[in-house]
């Protein structure tokens, strides 16, 4: 449902300075999203991940997404992640271009 | 690498539990995370500013709790802190004297507060810190001055804002600055001045402002610039030498303005045959009048077709013929 192409721009215009999105992607100031879908907030070898994070114990899906990319220091107390949050329409294409960015 | 207590972490909780109706904040009400690097406090909706807070402190999160004010001295103990998010609370003023005790400060996030400034010598002590965030508070202007001191800075955020007008050199003193963030504020002009200082700025964003006309000075100061963001203003007019230097230009969004037209030479030195822009442009939602003074842009449109965002919502205003057409297909119409 939400648009991939304006997906990528918002990644470019609010995720890329921190996050790599390719399979080859380094970690920058926050982990590398290749195999974000699926997974759970874990420690990430090599990083001083959130603990915040860490304690939640989610799995990173669709819905999840949905809410952390809305405010994420709400939805997980102490998350290091700066950002004032994706409006809801916006957050949808994101999505959607990460789910397909992440399955290739 | 971290760990934590579960020892610790559940004392904590039974406290919190059974101090629920505690009137006045104190540390308790805070989670408290241990890692090798130091305690990470974190805090949500405490109704004063945590106390004591242990000396090894280097992450320490107050958000999300209306505070107006914080106490002079907050952090005089956490000498070692790298990292202060008070995001979401309505702070007004901040002391001159609050960051003095935090050389090591690494990132200052005041998201959605109510500054209206910055005090004079806040940034005294903080040659350290790389992260500097102002979004949505209620600065109408702002002064190069409150800036001083932050020669490590690579990110400084004033987006959501409500700053009319920006004085000159607002960034002379950030050598280091690779994103600058100016979105969402009511931005009519920009001075020619307003990048000099940093000695390779990477990203721009100036979308959603109310900017009409984009001349030549300012981005020539910039040559590897490779993030522009100029989406969502009003521009009517670009000069032909505007983006003459960006030769390193990766993303330039100039959506939702007002441009029927662009002048030739425009976009000589950006995407191909030059060099491919690694992320891609966007066009969309301009009411482009689709008549021979396009033939440049349609040129570089044949050529760099693969890089473009929105080619649906790219279309021809006029001429009344037109209307209604994708730019790119009366582009590749236009080469038979």
């Amino acid at each position: 449902m939400g648009d991939v192409e304006k997906g990528k721009k918002i990644f470019v215009q609010k995720c890329v300075q921190c996050h790599t999105v390719e399979n080859t992607g380094k970690h920058k100031t926050g982990p590398n999203l290749h195999t974000l879908f699926g997974r759970k907030t874990s420690k990430v070898s090599g990083l001083l991940c959130t603990d915040a994070n860490e304690n939640k114990g989610i799995t990173w899906g669709e819905d999840t997404l949905m809410e952390y990319l809305e405010n994420p220091p709400k939805y997980i107390h102490g998350t290091k992640i700066i950002f004032a949050g994706i409006k809801k329409g916006e957050r949808v294409s994101l999505i959607a271009y990460l789910k397909k960015i992440t399955n290739e | 690498m971290t760990s934590w207590q579960p020892g610790r972490i559940l004392f904590l909780l039974a406290l919190l539990l059974t101090s629920a109706h505690g009137i006045s904040s104190n540390l308790e009400e805070c989670l408290v995370l241990q890692s090798p690097e130091g305690s990470t406090v974190s805090c949500h909706r405490v109704t004063k500013f945590p106390s004591p807070l242990p000396a090894d402190t280097v992450h320490l999160s107050v958000e999300f709790s209306n505070l107006t004010e914080l106490p002079a001295r907050a952090l005089e103990r956490c000498q070692r802190l790298r990292e202060l998010h008070l995001s979401s609370n309505r702070l007004q003023e901040l002391s001159s004297g609050l960051l003095t005790p935090v050389s090591g400060l690494r990132v200052l996030d005041l998201t959605h507060n109510e500054l209206r400034g910055l005090p004079l010598g806040l940034f005294r002590a903080s040659a350290a810190l790389h992260t500097l965030v102002l979004r949505a508070n209620q600065l109408q202007n702002v002064s190069a001055l409150w800036l001083w001191g932050l020669r490590s800075l690579e990110h400084l955020d004033l987006a959501e804002n409500e700053l009319r007008v920006l004085p000159d050199g607002l960034v002379l003193s950030l050598i280091s600055l690779s994103t600058l963030d100016l979105g969402y504020n009511l931005l009519e002009t920009l001075p020619t001045s307003l990048l000099m200082g940093p000695r390779r700025l990477q990203r721009l964003h100036l979308e959603g402002n109310r900017l009409r006309r984009l001349g030549f000075g300012m981005l020539a100061l910039q040559p590897f610039l490779r993030v522009l963001f100029l989406n969502d203003n009003r521009l009517t007019e670009v000069v032909p030498s505007a983006f003459q230097s960006l030769r390193e230009l990766d993303m330039l969004d100039l959506s939702n303005n007002s441009l029927s037209s662009t002048p030739p030479g425009l976009w000589a030195s950006l995407g191909r045959p030059a060099r491919d822009m690694q992320d891609g442009f966007d066009l969309s939602h301009n009411p482009w009048v689709c008549n021979e003074d396009l033939q440049d842009l349609y040129r570089w449109l044949r050529a760099n077709k693969h890089k473009m965002f929105s080619k649906n919502d790219t279309r021809c205003e006029g001429p009344e013929a037109l209307r209604g057409r994708r730019l790119l297909d009366v582009a590749e119409l236009e080469s038979l």
